[in-house]
C-alpha cells in the first residue's frame, strides 16, 4: 500500500507551524506520531496535499508540575508518559490508558496530541481500497450511505482514542493555537460529536498542551479497556473513572466517561448524582448500568455488536469504579 | 517544493551514511527494502499491527512502516543486518537458533532487535518485561514461548560476556 504523493514541511518552531497552518488555510495536514494518519493514507482514505511534520519542534515535548497543575506537550511521546513519575503517582487513569495503547514500538512514536486528534473508527471505513469498492462510499469517505446502519442518516464512527477518556475523567483542558491567537478550552469540548468531522477545532488551529489539574489527595482514577488482544486493538468500550473520596470514604464525586461509545468520549453526569454517598460496596451498579447505555450511540460497526458492547458498559464501568477508590 | 520531486536525505543505518533522493511519501521500511536491499527487515501487515518491520531508532523499536524514511534523518536506524560482528552472530541472534525460537524466521528479525533494545536498556528481564516487550511482535509458528526462552538465554549469555 503506497502513500499518495505530498509536499513535506517539518518546521522547528511554533510559531513557523502556525504560520504554515494559516498559509494553506488548514489544507496541511498535521502529522505528529504518524500512527493514525499513515495507515490512513495508505488506505487510501486521506491523500493531503501537504503533509506538516511536528517531530522537529522539541518545545512541544515535556512533561512539567507547576501550581498544582500538570502540563503535558502535544508532541511528548506515549513512552515518555509511561516513565514519567509526575503521571505515574498523579494521573493512574491517564498511566492505564496509555498502558492500553497498542504495543511498546508505538509507545515510542505515538504522541498525546496525536492520540487525542486521531480519527474516528468504523469498520465499514478503515478498509483497504481494494475491500471498500464491493460498496458505495460511506458518508464518512463523503458519500452518502451508512453500511453499519442501512438508511442512516449520520455518522456513526467510533471514537477509539484511549488517552481522551482517561484525560476528560481528569477534569482536563487543552491549550490551542492559531496565529495571532491562542484558546484554552475542556477537552470534551474538542469533540463534536459528529462522526464526519469528529472535532470542533478550527482549520488552522493546533493543539499544543494538555493541561491535567493535580487531582486532591482523596481522589482516586482509573481507566479499563475491553478489547480482543491487549498488544494491538483499539478499545471495542472503555470506562475512565474519577473518583473522590470524602474523610469517611464514602463517595463525593464521581465522574465518568465511556470511551467507544460514538463518535465522541460521553460524559455520564448522571452517574456522580447516583454514586455520591454511597461506599465501593453499596454503589447500586443495576441502576448505574440503566444511566450508563442511554446517550450512546453502539451499532454494529466494530469487531464486536453494539448489543454486546452495550450489555458490557456496566461490567466494565464496574471494574474502573472499584479500581478508581482502591 | 513540488509534491512529485524528490528530496535529498541522508540516513545513517547501521553505523553506515547513505544519500538518497527520495520522494516524502516513502516509508523508512520501503526505502530500507526497496532502495537500499537491506530486506532482513520484513514487510508484514503494512499496518502497524504486526511488528515484522520493527527496526530501531536511536535504541528504540518503532515499526519501520509507520515512519517516514524523510523523518528519519539524523537519527541512527538499526536493522537486522547490523547485529552480527561479521561472523559473529549477537547473542540473542545465538540463543534464537539454539533454543529454536526460528520456525518460518518471518518474525525473528523484529523479535531480536525488539529483545535487543530491551536487553541494551534493561540487561536482567524478568520473563514479564519479556513478554511485555515482544507485545508487539506477532509470531505465527513458536508460541512465543521459545522466542521468550530464547530471549532470556541471550540476555545471561550477553550479561556473561559470551
Amino acid at each position: 500500500m503506497k502513500i499518495p504523493y505530498f509536499d513535506f514541511r517539518a518546521p522547528s518552531t511554533l510559531e513557523e507551524a502556525l504560520s504554515i497552518m494559516d498559509d494553506y488555510k488548514g489544507g496541511a495536514r498535521v502529522l505528529a506520531g504518524g500512527t493514525d494518519l499513515i495507515p490512513i493514507m495508505k488506505y487510501g482514505l486521506d491523500a493531503p496535499d501537504t503533509i506538516m511534520s511536528l517531530k522537529k519542534i522539541t518545545d512541544l515535548r515535556g512533561i512539567k508540575l507547576e501550581n498544582k497543575e500538570i502540563n503535558i506537550g502535544a508532541m511528548t511521546p506515549l513512552a515518555d508518559l509511561l516513565s514519567s513519575h509526575i503521571i505515574k503517582e498523579n494521573l493512574r487513569a491517564l498511566h492505564q490508558a496509555v498502558e492500553a495503547v497498542a504495543a511498546p514500538p508505538i509507545w515510542n512514536v505515538a504522541t498525546i496530541g496525536g492520540n487525542i486528534c486521531q480519527n474516528s473508527r468504523c469498520f465499514y471505513y478503515n478498509q483497504s481500497k481494494t475491500w471498500r469498492i464491493e460498496r458505495p462510499p460511506c458518508l464518512k469517505a463523503g458519500g452518502n450511505a451508512c453500511h453499519a446502519v442501512p438508511k442512516g442518516k449520520k455518522c456513526f464512527s467510533v471514537y477509539s482514542g484511549d488517552l481522551a477518556p482517561a484525560l476528560i475523567a481528569l477534569k482536563s483542558s487543552v491549550f490551542v493555537e492559531r496565529k495571532g491567537r491562542s484558546r484554552i478550552l475542556s477537552l470534551q469540548n474538542i469533540f463534536s460529536g459528529n462522526g464526519t468531522a469528529p472535532f470542533t477545532l478550527e482549520k488552522e488551529e493546533l493543539l499544543t498542551s494538555i493541561i491535567v489539574p493535580l487531582p486532591d489527595k482523596g481522589t482516586g482514577s482509573s481507566y479499563v479497556k475491553m478489547r480482543f488482544r491487549p498488544s494491538v486493538d483499539y478499545p471495542l468500550l472503555s470506562v475512565a473513572a474519577s473518583v473522590s473520596l470524602d474523610g469517611s470514604k464514602k463517595i463525593k464525586e464521581t465522574t465518568l466517561v465511556l470511551g467507544a461509545v460514538g463518535p465522541a468520549p460521553v460524559v455520564v453526569a448522571a452517574a456522580g448524582k447516583l454514586l455520591r454517598g454511597g461506599t465501593k460496596d453499596t454503589v447500586d451498579f443495576d441502576a448505574l448500568g440503566e444511566i450508563l447505555r442511554k446517550g450512546t450511540q453502539m451499532v454494529d460497526n466494530l469487531a464486536l455488536p453494539g448489543s454486546y458492547r452495550r450489555k458490557m458498559i456496566p461490567v466494565i464501568a464496574k471494574k474502573a469504579i472499584r479500581a478508581a477508590i482502591e | 517544493m513540488k509534491k512529485s520531486q524528490k528530496q535529498l536525505i541522508s540516513l545513517k543505518i547501521n553505523g553506515q551514511e547513505y544519500e538518497l533522493a527520495i520522494h516524502p511519501n516513502r516509508t523508512l521500511l520501503e526505502v530500507l527494502r526497496e532502495d537500499l536491499t537491506l530486506t532482513g527487515t520484513k514487510e508484514g501487515c503494512d499496518d502497524g499491527v504486526c511488528g515484522t518491520c520493527t527496526v530501531l531508532l536511536n535504541g528504540a523499536p518503532i515499526r519501520s512502516c509507520l515512519y517516514l524514511a524523510i523523518e528519519a534523518q539524523g537519527k541512527e536506524v538499526t536493522t537486522i543486518e547490523g547485529l552480527a560482528e561479521g561472523e559473529r552472530l549477537h547473542p540473542i541472534q545465538q540463543a534464537f537458533i539454539e533454543h529454536g525460537a526460528i520456525q518460518c524466521g518471518y518474525c525473528s528479525p523484529g523479535m531480536i532487535l525488539t529483545a535487543k533494545a530491551l536487553l541494551d536498556k534493561n540487561p536482567t528481564p524478568t520473563e514479564q518485561d519479556i513478554k511485555l516487550a515482544i507485545a508487539g511482535n506477532f509470531c505465527r509458528c513458536t508460541g512465543y514461548n521459545k522466542i521468550v526462552t530464547a530471549i532470556k538465554a541471550g540476555c545471561q549469555s550477553a550479561e556473561g560476556g559470551q
